[in-house]
């Protein structure tokens, strides 16, 4: 197989035009990133507070009181009186409190006994978001409640000190961003290719183009670099927003960054380039990258939802996934501060799925002309 | 209501969707695989967290933290666990362990003796809710350790909350992923297969010949709709046995009250996918709006990110997003039985954005040629 | 036939923006007329179509078809009359029965009205491939055979045609103009547009038109006088000539047509003077012979000779 860079920079240069004068395209692969990284960087926000927790008290004594006020002095929760605890229930349910305080008659009875008292906390578990951090604040609580109402000040003989490293204050955004970035481009790049290569199908003009003695290599060379030069630009433009805007530090290597960047939008664009010949028709096309792109990008990609938290399968069924390998190289880049070397098997991976993907879709488009 | 031509229509919609092997794929069988994957690979649940723990042989207590982390099911051992010279930081940044114990110098146990030790944890902190849970779960666990291996009392704090989970007592990931999978893929057939199927008649030309014909608006724009509002609410039983069946989500409402829901969502993404198909003059615009329509959709929809934690500046998003308001009616009824009022206000709300759209679609749409 | 007008534009105007497609266009065409519409593309053939149908708001002007026109609302014209588009009529993934049947139930033609119709029609046009053929797999020919017989379901008085024929085999052709004069033999109207020649000759008037203006409306043999008043001859040059010369000929005054024809030429004198004087210069370039002017000839002199 020859490859001639001259017929697949010819390509390269009709495609560019082509979508030089698609203002929609160029608008939605520059603004459309920055946009939804701006909206989600001010949006998402891990740091649960104000939870509505429904109260019913049932003692109205001053522990009692004063055990109530223990959370709403809190940050965590915002009290809501109920008149009873199947109030207090009724609210979880029709979703006006996420969590209920239920005291008993003799809270303050079984305190000054030397008892122990109790109190009943429930939680809203048909939403997982809040669940766990909840949970835990109310551990929290609990400890408070036990200083300040029952004077139980037990002096541990240790003193658990955690360190956050890399992410020291905590902040939503510097997790979530480097992640966004992943996300967005890998969608964009699938969605990108398969729909305009899939209308050149259903033209005809890409017969034309094979009917020339271009190798189908050369023609996804060809068709792939303007895209990829655009997904570098936005990625650039959402790097910028990133470390202006929301503070995001960036510990890590530009270079090595950019390479992981170059070969995973070159992968999905890869892939969406198989897509484009597989299906032919921009309907299913679409249907398809949103199936083996979106979906599984945001999903499976360690985004959110932790690879380690997935059955043992997924471990090894997502390393076939391009996101979840860049996943490790934006996020240790940002946060951590990861070198080449460091980065070398997420990187080795990216290469090995592009070679891969390249290649596919070589060949499928080979096949075509037979 | 229905007339001739309209039924008409209706036929040869859904002769035309049904007979197109691919669009059955999609419409059938991805998203029963969609189900099974995402059902049951992606969670909230901190899991598997790879733990490292610094200390010599003598240091017995630290030891039995250690191993009574491992035990349970939200640690495992980190690959470089007895390290003699280890620096934990390194550890931790190498990407070998997520978290590291470190005891004081001379060891843990010494220093328990003399009531001052200080034990220091350090969490990769790039996952924020991962680290504030691997902190909470660590607390717990040299609270227990400590207090059995130093005989103290086992009394416990005077006041003691007894937490309940409604709901989901085992906190069964798939009881609240399930759910939000099944609006995601409802979403992708209707609302997108809607815009396209619109979009497609214009551009092949057949829609010139149907306007040829003295229709009117409305026979056209429910002619057109209604075929997707059916094969919508086909989707639900399908979706609903693997989630009931394969995922043992309880069912705990009226059927009823899950099918006026479900049919309420689907009218609202068909008129919204007829509303963005006003706006398309070809197919590829249509692709390219159903993407920016489903995107934020499903980010702002509840089902990875907490809606009430955002800013009320971007909150609104989830207010118009049929998404969120249909997964806050699946949870509400499949979990929690149905609280009449909440049902009533999400599906007023559906009612109204597919009223919205349907007449603004109405509007925009013309029997003539511009 | 009554010689009733049936279509009628009186100073047409359809404007795009700053575009004009319709300049200010008027004709009139009479019941059981087989009326042609020639010209370039993007003359406004399509455009002039569009608005006859129903489906296109004149900017100014008037139209009336079949007594109906804007004012009445565009229902009153779409039910009055059968279009054919350029693009494809019937849907690729549909039997030719659920074409049908679907556009039964646009028009709201009821059950047993629609069943007669359609088999009159599909018999009509010799259609043996059976209901279940899906219109993918038919040939060119017989699928615009079957999206006339669409067009013609609901009975129209009025059917209007564009470019019929186009990709179609020239047997195939000659099949859908025997088609089309026996439907005007019935009292239809029939309003074509068409880019082949020998097609516009077998209308009965025909209607040139030029970057959205009517430049001509008769006859074809009308048109031909017209156009060469003087004779016409085919000229074939005896050995190959320059280019030079050739653009000498082209530009002579002598001449008010002389178009190349193939490899050969017609031309048409300015009158029978300049022909004695010019004679025998061109016996020695070329054999020549007199040819009677075909709408070809027509066309070319009229819509893209120079002006």
């Amino acid at each position: 197989m020859n490859f001639r860079w001259r017929r697949a920079a010819a390509v390269a240069r009709k495609e560019w035009f082509h979508i030089r004068r698609d203002p929609f395209t160029l608008t939605l692969a520059l603004a459309l990133p920055l946009a939804m990284v701006i909206i989600y960087g001010v949006a998402i926000d891990f740091n649960i507070k104000n939870v509505s927790l429904a109260v019913s008290d049932f003692d109205a004594t001053e522990s009692s009181r004063r055990l109530v006020d223990t959370f709403a002095s809190s940050d965590y929760f915002r009290v809501r009186r109920a008149d009873s605890p199947g109030q207090a229930l009724q609210d979880v349910v029709a979703e006006k409190a996420r969590a209920a305080l239920v005291i008993p008659p003799r809270f303050e009875k079984d305190l000054g006994a030397g008892r122990g008292a109790s109190a009943q906390v429930l939680l809203d578990g048909a939403d997982n978001s809040t669940v766990g951090p909840v949970s835990l604040y109310v551990q929290t609580i609990q400890t408070l409640a036990n200083a300040r109402i029952a004077g139980a000040n037990p002096v541990a003989p240790y003193d658990l000190r955690t360190r956050f490293l890399f992410n020291p204050e905590l902040n939503s955004r510097w997790f979530v961003i480097p992640g966004l970035i992943v996300v967005i481009m890998a969608i964009l790049s699938i969605f990108l290719t398969a729909l305009t290569v899939a209308r050149e199908w259903e033209n005809g003009s890409m017969e034309l183009l094979l009917s020339t003695p271009i190798q189908p290599i050369e023609i996804i060379a060809g068709k792939a670099a303007p895209y990829a030069g655009l997904g570098i630009l936005a990625v650039a433009f959402v790097y910028v927003i990133a470390r202006t805007a929301f503070g995001v530090p960036f510990e890590g290597n530009l270079l090595v960054f950019a390479l992981g960047c170059l070969l995973f939008l070159a992968t999905y664009l890869a892939q969406g380039l198989l897509i484009s010949v597989v299906t032919r028709q921009q309907t299913v096309a679409m249907q398809l990258s949103m199936l083996t792109g979106m979906l599984p990008s945001n999903l499976l990609s360690g985004f959110v939802f932790p690879i380690a938290s997935m059955p043992r399968f997924f471990w090894y069924f997502t390393m076939l996934l391009p996101a979840r390998w860049f996943m490790v190289i934006a996020r240790r880049s940002f946060l951590e501060g990861s070198t080449l070397a460091q980065l070398g098997v997420p990187l080795a991976a990216l290469g090995v799925s592009c070679a891969v993907m390249v290649s596919l879709a070589a060949r499928r488009f080979r096949r075509s002309l037979e | 209501m229905i007339n001739r031509t309209m039924a008409g229509f209706i036929k040869k919609e859904m002769i035309q969707a049904l007979r197109d092997p691919r669009m059955k794929f999609i419409l059938f069988v991805a998203p029963l695989v969609q189900m099974t994957i995402f059902g049951v690979a992606i969670s909230n649940e901190v899991k598997n967290i790879r733990l490292a723990a610094l200390f010599d042989s003598k240091d017995y207590v630290l030891r039995d933290v250690y191993e009574r982390a491992i035990q349970g099911e939200w640690f495992v051992p980190a690959r470089a666990s007895r390290a003699m010279a280890a620096d934990p930081f390194e550890l931790v940044r190498s990407g070998q362990a997520d978290a590291v114990l470190v005891g004081p110098p001379g060891g843990f146990t010494r220093a328990l003796g003399r009531g001052d030790a200080p034990l220091e944890l350090l969490v990769d902190a790039t996952n924020v809710t991962q680290a504030q849970s691997v902190e909470g779960y660590m607390r717990t666990i040299v609270q227990r350790v400590v207090q059995t291996d130093l005989h103290l009392p086992a009394g416990g704090a005077p006041i003691q909350f007894d937490i309940r989970v409604l709901f989901n007592p085992s906190l069964d990931t798939s009881i609240f992923m399930v759910p939000g999978v099944m609006t995601m893929l409802m979403v992708l057939t209707t609302l997108v297969l809607t815009n396209i199927a619109i979009v497609r008649e214009k551009e092949l030309g057949t829609f010139e010949m149907l306007i040829s014909a003295p229709v009117s608006r409305t026979e056209v724009i429910l002619g057109k709709t209604v075929p997707y509002v059916v094969i919508g609410m086909t989707n639900l039983p399908l979706v609903l046995s693997v989630a009931v069946f394969v995922f043992h989500v309880p069912m705990r409402g009226s059927v009823l009250a899950l099918i006026v829901a479900t049919f309420a969502f689907v009218c609202t993404t068909v008129a919204m996918g007829t509303l963005i198909s006003t706006y398309c003059r070809n197919q590829q615009q249509a692709s390219m709006g159903g993407f920016l329509f489903m995107f934020p959709a499903i980010m702002f929809s509840g089902l990875i990110f907490p809606i009430e934690n955002m800013p009320a500046s971007v909150r609104w998003m989830s207010a118009i997003d049929p998404l969120a308001h249909y997964l806050s009616l699946l949870r509400n009824i499949m979990l929690k039985g149905g609280d009449v009022r909440t049902l009533a206000s999400h599906t007023t709300a559906l009612v109204i954005l597919a009223a919205v759209s349907g007449a603004i679609s109405f509007k925009r749409f013309h029997t003539t040629l511009t | 036939m009554t010689g009733e007008t049936v279509v009628e534009a009186r100073d047409l105007v359809v404007r795009y923006g700053s575009f004009t497609a319709v300049d200010h266009i008027s004709f009139a065409v009479k019941r059981g007329e087989i009326f042609g519409f020639l010209g370039a593309n993007g003359a406004g053939k399509t455009t002039t179509i569009r608005v006859l149908c129903g489906l296109l708001q004149p900017t100014a002007g008037d139209v009336r078809v079949a007594g109906a026109g804007y004012a009445d609302g565009e229902t009153a014209i779409k039910i009055r009359v059968g279009y054919m588009s350029q693009k494809f009529t019937l849907y690729n993934d549909l039997t030719v029965g659920e074409n049908l049947d679907f556009i039964a139930s646009l028009r709201k033609l009821d059950r047993s009205y629609y069943l007669e119709r359609r088999s009159d029609l599909l018999n009509l046009i010799s259609f043996t491939k059976g209901l279940d053929a899906t219109v993918r797999d038919l040939s060119g020919g017989i699928k615009q055979q079957v999206s006339l017989a669409a067009a013609l379901l609901h009975d129209p008085e009025i059917v209007f045609l564009d470019e019929p024929t186009a990709g179609v085999t020239p047997a195939g052709r000659d099949r859908f103009w025997k088609l089309i004069h026996g439907i005007a033999e019935r009292g239809k109207t029939v309003f074509v547009t068409t880019h082949y020649m020998d097609e516009a000759e077998q209308c009965g008037r025909i209607a040139l038109m030029r970057d959205g203006k009517l430049v001509a409306t008769d006859t074809p043999a009308g048109l031909k006088s017209t156009a060469f008043p003087e004779p016409l001859y085919e000229l074939d040059p005896v050995a190959r000539l320059n280019p030079a010369d050739v653009a000498a000929w082209e530009e002579h005054e002598g001449f008010a047509f002389f178009e190349r024809y193939g490899p050969r030429f017609h031309a048409s004198p300015l009158n029978a003077e300049e022909w004695q004087r010019r004679r025998p210069e061109l016996e020695r370039q070329f054999r020549i012979r007199p040819v009677a002017p075909s709408l070809e000839d027509v066309f070319l002199r009229i819509i893209e000779g120079p002006r």
